[in-house]
C-alpha cells in the first residue's frame, strides 16, 4: 500500500505538467513584471536601467493616473453599494419562508451573471445610445414617459464611469445575490426563534441578527468586488476608449495603453506593480477591519 | 385591519421583485426581439415588444456573413482544451498532493495556490512577449496555455478539499490486489470524482467562454479571435444592422444561458465554491 503511494516516477508525472505550466506562465512573468518595471523597455530591446524612474513619473507628474486613482474610487464604490446594499435586501426577503417563487426570482436575477462583459456592454451601449440614428431604448423610455431625461450618457467622465458600475453591478447582483441567500439560510432558526421570543420585529431580528452573522460573507464580497472594480477594464474598453479625454481611464487601461499603444513596455510593468500592491493593500485594510473572528454555528 | 395591512405589504414586496425581475431580465429579452426583427421595426414601428415578424435571416447573416462562426468554432475549440487540460492536470495534481508521500508535497501545494490570488494583470505584459517569442501568436495554444494557468490553482483547492473527503480505504484494497498508482487513480478516483469535475468543468467553460483581456492582447491573428474579442473588433462593418448585430450577441450567448438554464444547480454552486475560496 505505502509502495504505490511513494512512486517516485508516478509522483513527477503527477505533479510536472502543473508545475510546469504554472511556473513558466504564471511565475516567472511576475518575477518580469517586477524586474523590468525598473527599465526603460520597449517590448523588444531592453534599455537603460532607471531604477525607480517609473514609479516616480507615474505618482507625481502622470494626470492620467490621479484619474484613475479617483476612478478606481468611484467605480467600486457605486457597485459595493448597488451590489451588497440592494443584494442584502433582496436576499434576505427572498429568504422569508413568507415569500412564495424564491426559487424563480433567484433564478432569473442571476441571468445577467451568466452573459460575459462583452454581451452587457454592447447590450448596454445599444439601449443607452443617444443620437437620432441609434436605437437607444433609455432614452425612448424617458421620451415616452414625457421625462425630458434624455441625454448622451457616456459623454461626461463622471456620467460614463457611474454608468459602467452600474453595469458591472447589474451583471454580478444575481452572484452576490447568491452568496448572501446560501449565507442566510446556513443561520440556524433557533436564533430567531429566541429573537420573536423576546417580542423583536423581523426587521430588528435581521439588523441585530442575520446582518452581524453575515460579516464573513460580506468580507469576502468586499474584496472580490473592490478588487475587482481596481482591475476594472473591459466596459472602458469596450465602451467609452478610456474617454472621453482620459476621464474614464484605469490603471488596467493605463497598462493596456502604455504598452500597446505608446510601446512603453517598462512603465506599462510599473503600472501593473502598483495596481497589484493597491490590490494587496485593500485586501488586508478588509481581513484587518471585517469579520476578525471566524463564527461557528 | 392588521390582516390588510399585511396583504398590501406582501403585495408591494412582490411588485418590488417583480420589477427588478424585469429591469435584470427584460434587456436580454430585448436583445432577443431585436435579433427577430429589421431596423424598421426596432427603430420605429416596434421597438420594445414581441417582432411582428420572425427574420431568423439575421442569424442566418451574422452566422455568415459576420464571422460569427468562425470566433464561435474558436470559442468552443478554446474551451474544450482549457477544461480537458484544466481538469486532467488538477486532478493529478491534487490527487499527487493528497495523497502521495514525497518531501516538499506542502511546500509544492503553497506555491500553486498562490496562484488564486494573483491578478492577470501582473503577467499580461510579460505573458505578450513570451508568446512573441515562442512564435504562439499565431495559434489558439497562446490562449489555451494562459487559460490553464490560471484556472488550474483554483480548481486544485477544489479537488484537493474533494479528495480528502474520500477515504482510503478503497484504495488501500486496489493496492492489496496489486494494482498499480495510474490503474487506482483512473479507475477508483476519477469516477469518484464525477460531480465535483462536473461542477469544476462549468466553471472553467463559464471563464474561458467570457474572458476579454489576455484574448484582447495576446492574439494577434484576427482569424483566431474568440467571440468576446470578435464581437467587439470586427462588427464594425454591421454597425447599422441592428438586428444581425442583436443576433450574432444572442448566438455568442446561447450557450451559457442554455447551460445553465440545465446545470443551474451546479452553476449557482461552481459560482459559490469560486467566490468562496477566493476570499
Amino acid at each position: 500500500m505505502k509502495n504505490i503511494f511513494k512512486n517516485k516516477i508516478a509522483i513527477f508525472v503527477f505533479i510536472f505538467p502543473t508545475l510546469l505550466i504554472y511556473t513558466v506562465v504564471v511565475f516567472y512573468p511576475i518575477v518580469q513584471t517586477l524586474v523590468k518595471s525598473l527599465y526603460n523597455w520597449d517590448g523588444i530591446n531592453l534599455g537603460k536601467f532607471v531604477g525607480l524612474k517609473h514609479y516616480i513619473k507615474l505618482f507625481t507628474r502622470d494626470s492620467t493616473f490621479r484619474v484613475s486613482i479617483i476612478n478606481g474610487i468611484i467605480y467600486p464604490t457605486i457597485t459595493v453599494l448597488y451590489q451588497i446594499g440592494l443584494g442584502t435586501v433582496i436576499a434576505l426577503v427572498l429568504s422569508s419562508k413568507k415569500i412564495k417563487g424564491s426559487r424563480i426570482f433567484r433564478s432569473i436575477y442571476f441571468i445577467p451573471s451568466t452573459l460575459s462583459t462583452v454581451i452587457v456592454c454592447k447590450l448596454w451601449l445599444a439601449m443607452l445610445a443617444s443620437d437620432q440614428s441609434n436605437v437607444g431604448l433609455i432614452n425612448r423610455i424617458f421620451g415616452l414617459l414625457g421625462i425630458n431625461y434624455s441625454q448622451n450618457w457616456l459623454s461626461s467622465g463622471l456620467s460614463a464611469i457611474i454608468v459602467m458600475a452600474f453595469l458591472t453591478a447589474w451583471q454580478g447582483i444575481g452572484n452576490t445575490i447568491l452568496l448572501i441567500y446560501t449565507a442566510i439560510k446556513s443561520i440556524p432558526q433557533a436564533y430567531y426563534e429566541a429573537a420573536m421570543l423576546d417580542g423583536a420585529t423581523s426587521f430588528k431580528a435581521h439588523i441585530h441578527i442575520t446582518i452581524p452573522l453575515l460579516s464573513e460573507t460580506y468580507k469576502l464580497l468586499l474584496i472580490l468586488i473592490i478588487s475587482g472594480g481596481l482591475r476594472a477594464f473591459d466596459h472602458m474598453y469596450i465602451m467609452t476608449g478610456g474617454g472621453p479625454g482620459n476621464a474614464t481611464s484605469t490603471l488596467t487601461y493605463m497598462m493596456y495603453k502604455s504598452a500597446y499603444m505608446n510601446g512603453n513596455f517598462g512603465y506599462a510593468c510599473a503600472i501593473a506593480v502598483t495596481l497589484v500592491l493597491e490590490c494587496l493593500l485593500c485586501t488586508l485594510i478588509i481581513n484587518r477591519f471585517v469579520a476578525r473572528e471566524r463564527i461557528n454555528f | 385591519m392588521k390582516k390588510i395591512f399585511n396583504i398590501i405589504k406582501t403585495a408591494i414586496i412582490y411588485i418590488l421583485l417583480i420589477l427588478y425581475a424585469i429591469f435584470a431580465a427584460y434587456p436580454l429579452a430585448w436583445m432577443a426581439f431585436n435579433s427577430l426583427k429589421n431596423n424598421e421595426e426596432i427603430f420605429s414601428t416596434n421597438p420594445f415588444g414581441f417582432p411582428k415578424v420572425l427574420r431568423f435571416g439575421n442569424y442566418v447573416k451574422a452566422w455568415l456573413e459576420y464571422d460569427v462562426v468562425r470566433y464561435f468554432t474558436n470559442s468552443i475549440i478554446v474551451a474544450a482544451f482549457v477544461i480537458f487540460f484544466t481538469i486532467f492536470f488538477a486532478m493529478m495534481f491534487a490527487y499527487a498532493i493528497s495523497r502521495m508521500d514525497f518531501r516538499g508535497s506542502k511546500f509544492i501545494k503553497n506555491y500553486v495556490s498562490l496562484g488564486m490570488f494573483i491578478p492577470v494583470q501582473i503577467v499580461l505584459i510579460p505573458l505578450v512577449i513570451l508568446v512573441r517569442d515562442l512564435h504562439a501568436g499565431d495559434t489558439l495554444i497562446s490562449l489555451i496555455l494562459p487559460y490553464v494557468a490560471f484556472e488550474l490553482p483554483f480548481i486544485i483547492t477544489i479537488f484537493y478539499g474533494y479528495l480528502r473527503s474520500i477515504p482510503f480505504e478503497m484504495e488501500e484494497s486496489a493496492a492489496i490486489d496489486g494494482a498499480s498508482v495510474y490503474t487506482t487513480f483512473f479507475k477508483i478516483i476519477v469516477p469518484l470524482m464525477k460531480p465535483v469535475i462536473v461542477t469544476c468543468g462549468l466553471f472553467v467553460l463559464l471563464f474561458s467562454w467570457n474572458e476579454f483581456i489576455i484574448a484582447l492582447v495576446v492574439i494577434g491573428k484576427q482569424s483566431l479571435n474568440t467571440l468576446p474579442i470578435g464581437l467587439v473588433k470586427f462588427q464594425g462593418q454591421f454597425s447599422t444592422d441592428w438586428g444581425a448585430m442583436a443576433a450574432s450577441l444572442m448566438i455568442s450567448s446561447l450557450p451559457t444561458l442554455i447551460l445553465y438554464v440545465i446545470f443551474s444547480k451546479e452553476i449557482e454552486k461552481a459560482v459559490s465554491y469560486g467566490a468562496g475560496i477566493k476570499g
